[in-house]
């Protein structure tokens, strides 16, 4: 039976923490039809930049449209690959160099549509959803990010 | 008759604007716009952001309905 699936909230405030990600690995131990995780983590790197070193990143949103979008996007990776599951967390708010920032999580019965489907997901949330990010840095100036 | 518009303004062009929410009457297009809030914020000229109309992207050109809410969206960062 196919599910009916609803636009969730992706946002959390603050860092995405590693007892999140396993607590969410483990909830798929009962779907036993699951061959194949992929995980994708962002963590804040460490950049050096002209204007100094980034420490943090302070993320903003167009929450309402970014979970529309984040919506549309899941509907398309559902329809292009065979997935079990699909799970995207990204973090509002200051996360500090060294934590997760971004999870994506997706599940199928062969790798290599849980992988395929995973790389997809992060190209589409980076190039699509309203989300902006201030990165901080020690001398206490800060920079817009640029995605590459 | 004028019409009043919601405008929500995000990360660099918010800092510019030096708010993240205005209301301006309706200058009819997203170019009429633009170019109005150039002059009254010249921080804005030159600088690269894109515009949606009721959570939507929209083109450059395009007419502004009456009471939309009009974000001003600088390129993507997230992740």
């Amino acid at each position: 039976m196919e599910k009916e699936r609803k636009p969730k909230n992706i946002f959390v405030q603050g860092p995405i923490s590693p007892e999140k990600i396993a607590q969410s690995i483990a909830n798929h131990s009962s779907k036993t039809d699951i061959g194949g995780h992929s995980i994708f983590l962002g963590q804040i790197r460490a950049d050096e930049k002209p204007e100094g070193n980034v420490i943090a990143i302070d993320y903003t949103a167009y929450e309402d449209m970014a979970l529309e979008k984040a919506f549309e996007i899941r509907e398309d990776i559902f329809e292009k690959y065979p997935l079990t599951c699909m799970h995207i967390y990204h973090s509002l708010g200051e996360i500090k160099v060294g934590e997760i920032c971004l999870f994506v999580f997706t599940s199928s019965k062969h790798r290599k549509a849980a992988m395929q489907a995973c790389d997809e997901l992060v190209e589409r949330i980076k190039a699509e959803l309203p989300v902006w990010g201030r990165e901080i840095l020690d001398t206490e100036g800060h920079v817009w990010k640029v995605n590459t | 008759m004028s019409q009043t518009i919601q405008i929500k303004a995000f990360g660099m062009i918010a800092e510019k604007i030096g708010s993240s929410d205005l209301s301006l009457d309706n200058p009819g297009t997203l170019k009429e716009l633009r170019a109005q809030l150039e002059s009254q914020f010249p921080d804005l000229v030159g600088v690269k952001f894109s515009f949606a109309l009721n959570k939507k992207m929209q083109l450059a050109d395009s007419e502004i309905p009456a009471g939309a809410e009009v974000a001003l969206l600088p390129p993507f960062s997230g992740g």
